[in-house]
């Protein structure tokens, strides 16, 4: 590869820079919130039921989703300043890097908050006494008959096709987008998803 | 040889159902030609069906004042006294004419001569220089006889006085 195509020689290109620049919708949101911390709520607002919700498809309790949900934003605000735009041209219009970020915040909150409740098992009394509280996944989603048939066979997924499935239908996200939380490549994603979509697909029972 | 065509083909629908899927996401579908029906079925069961989830009010309010709380938190120190801010001092040696602006030192730091300057040492102000030279003095001026006659009277009646 000649040193041209790396960029590094000649005068620098205005274009892609600008096109970057502008790529990450939240960018004028993040500007404001590492300018003065008090101004980081509206990215707050913004993102907290996203990340509510994938914490509670993940987690299956509402207890559990809370406590990964403030962990992911407690975090979010401490080390805003370490966060860098990674946008490319491939990610489209509405990407936001901030967000990917967001998430990978969520993903290791999620997993923490899961080892935390394999080594502290709740006792069955507590166990049974949320069974029935108002926001569990499985009880919610009973109320609408389809809904739970979709949600069990979306909860048999197991690992990353299971993230990916929540990411892509439920925090509606672009397959870049999901790469990035996710830690692979964009291939990898797809294929993720489809295996997983075969996979529920046979659990529904769709004709095909 | 028929695993790697496979794999092909699982890569290319892949590709397909994923172009399908940015396609719903952008509340668009596009053509469904060449996805087989069970997937499509499916992808639109998930997109219609799995219930997006909203923390109560309660909690979310409550995180907000969390928030804003650790903001406030990382906001005070440089508001008590900005500990972690460096401010330059001005070179007292070539003062900038009226109207110029602010300049900086172009000779390298080796090269400079060493110039008084006020030195941080548990918080608190001082200068090296005055204080050095201040000992010295003190310890050249004891160990040398006094010159005057009326303070070599002095010095004498203070040693012989007893304590």
């Amino acid at each position: 590869m000649d040193r041209a195509a790396l960029g590094r020689v000649g005068p620098p290109k205005a274009t892609p820079s600008l096109r970057l620049a502008h790529l990450d919708r939240d960018k004028p949101l993040v500007d404001a919130a590492r300018a003065d911390a008090a101004r980081f709520e509206p990215l707050y607002r913004k993102y907290v039921a996203q990340v509510y919700s994938y914490a509670l498809y993940e987690l299956g309790d509402h207890h559990d989703a809370e406590d990964a949900t403030e962990r992911t934003f407690l975090a979010a605000l401490a080390n805003l300043a370490r966060f860098e735009e990674r946008a490319r041209p491939a990610d489209g219009e509405g990407a936001s890097t901030f967000r990917v970020w967001l998430f990978g915040i969520a993903r290791n909150a999620v997993a923490q908050r899961r080892r935390h409740v394999r080594r502290h098992p709740q006792a069955p009394l507590e166990a049974a006494a949320d069974q029935a509280a108002p926001n569990d996944v499985e009880a919610s989603a009973t109320a609408h008959e389809a809904g739970a048939a979709a949600w069990r066979a979306v909860g048999k997924l197991r690992g990353d096709r299971r993230r990916a499935v929540i990411l892509r239908f439920v925090d509606e996200m672009t397959t870049a987008e999901i790469a990035g939380v996710l830690g692979r490549s964009e291939g990898a994603v797809r294929v993720l998803i489809h295996r997983a979509l075969r996979s529920v697909a046979r659990d529904l029972g769709e004709p095909g | 040889m028929t695993a790697p065509f496979a794999d092909r083909d699982g890569e290319i629908e892949a590709f397909i159902v994923d172009r399908y899927l940015e396609s719903l996401l952008a509340r668009q579908p596009g053509d469904p030609d060449g996805i087989p029906a069970a997937l499509r079925a499916t992808a639109q069961r998930l997109t219609s069906e799995l219930p997006r989830f909203h923390p109560s009010f309660r909690f979310e309010e409550r995180l907000a004042l969390r928030l804003a709380q650790a903001a406030a938190a990382m906001r005070l120190p440089v508001a008590a006294g900005g500990e972690n801010v460096v401010v330059p001092l001005a070179d007292r040696r070539s003062p900038p004419a009226a109207g110029e602006p602010a300049r900086t030192s172009l000779v390298p730091a080796s090269e400079r001569a060493p110039v008084p300057r006020p030195v941080v040492i548990g918080s608190v102000l001082t200068s090296a220089a005055l204080s050095v030279a201040g000992a010295a003095f003190v310890v050249w001026r004891r160990s040398r006889p006094p010159t005057d006659p009326m303070r070599r009277a002095v010095r004498a009646v203070s040693r012989s006085r007893p304590v």
